[in-house]
């Protein structure tokens, strides 16, 4: 019998998640009109931090992702109309947030790919922490790896990956957001957004493993463990 | 529920990414939860990709947002007629 798994509950992680509670205990706008301007100005504070958050991880740099926010607030309240009252407003303003992305990075030259993700296999950390002496079990076995290697590196990582994966991993990590959400952000279909993420998860690992490796640290840890 | 009626490894497996996001129906969840209580290899399989998700997000989530950040936005917003 093993002690195991409930999945990561919704909504637990803390961090730059703004709710949107505050639509629910105000009275409903009228359908036809565009939700009164303190209202929206409210949802949009609201959401501001969660959207920064998601955009520093798509750009990488914290002008550009303030420079990316501004541009989608201003956007969102031009566009204030098409935001429909008492839906997801943060789903919304990603949408709006995203789109300024792919806006803006078209016109940038795309890094060179350093990491060949092609037929990465399952469970690809899992297999290497196994294979060279890296914590594999226990209650948290990732958290070594992930502690030396620190948020930007894990950054780098999902930069990575190809575009059409990094953005689906960034939603994904940085917000609890149903894979139906990811999916009415990025106007995909949600099987899109359950094969992106499975692939996207499978490329991190090894842009992950790539990083430390880089760094020396799956040598620093691989020796500790054999001393231990 | 017989022997017949829970999953396989491999079945548990496919359905590795549903499960840890709740994607699944309660009766597949159920069905996963089953198999892992009673298989040790899968079960540590699960709570290493858990722990690797848990991690990554907790890094990617420690954010330290710009001083004056949502002034400017706003100001940005004035600036341009709209909010306020």
């Amino acid at each position: 019998m093993t002690d195991f798994i409930d999945p990561q509950p919704a909504g637990r992680m803390l961090g730059t998640t703004a709710s949107m509670d505050a639509a629910s205990v105000r009275p409903p706008a009228p359908a036809s009109d565009a939700p009164p301007p303190g209202t929206f100005q409210e949802l949009l504070v609201a959401t501001l931090p969660a959207a920064y958050g998601y955009a520093l991880r798509l750009s990488r740099h914290r002008a550009d992702a303030e420079d990316l926010v501004q541009e989608a607030a201003l956007l969102a309240f031009r566009g204030a109309h098409g935001f429909e009252a008492g839906t997801n407003f943060k789903a919304w303003f990603f949408r709006i947030v995203t789109t300024c992305f792919w806006g803006r990075h078209r016109q940038q030259r795309r890094r060179p790919q350093t990491v060949d993700f092609d037929d990465t296999p399952d469970l690809y950390l899992y297999g290497r922490s196994a294979q060279t002496g890296l914590p594999y079990t226990g209650d948290d076995p990732a958290a070594l790896l992930l502690d030396r290697l620190g948020t930007d590196r894990v950054a780098d990582a999902i930069g990575q990956l190809p575009e059409e994966f990094s953005v689906v991993c960034a939603l994904y990590f940085m917000e609890d957001f149903a894979y139906q959400e990811i999916a009415d952000v990025l106007d995909v279909p949600v099987g899109t957004v359950r094969s992106r993420l499975h692939r996207g998860r499978k490329m991190l690992q090894k842009a992950l493993w790539s990083v430390a490796q880089e760094a020396g640290i799956v040598g620093q840890l691989a020796r500790r463990e054999e001393g231990a | 529920m017989t022997i017949l009626d829970r999953f396989t490894c491999e079945e548990a497996f496919r359905r590795i990414d549903d499960y840890l996001d709740r994607e699944l129906t309660n009766g597949e969840m159920g069905l996963v939860h089953q198999h892992l209580e009673i298989c040790e290899g899968c079960a540590r399989e699960f709570r290493f990709e858990a722990s690797l998700l848990d991690g990554v997000k907790r890094k990617l989530r420690q954010i330290e947002l710009p001083d004056g950040f949502q002034a400017r936005v706003l100001a940005a917003l004035e600036r341009e007629g709209l909010g306020g």
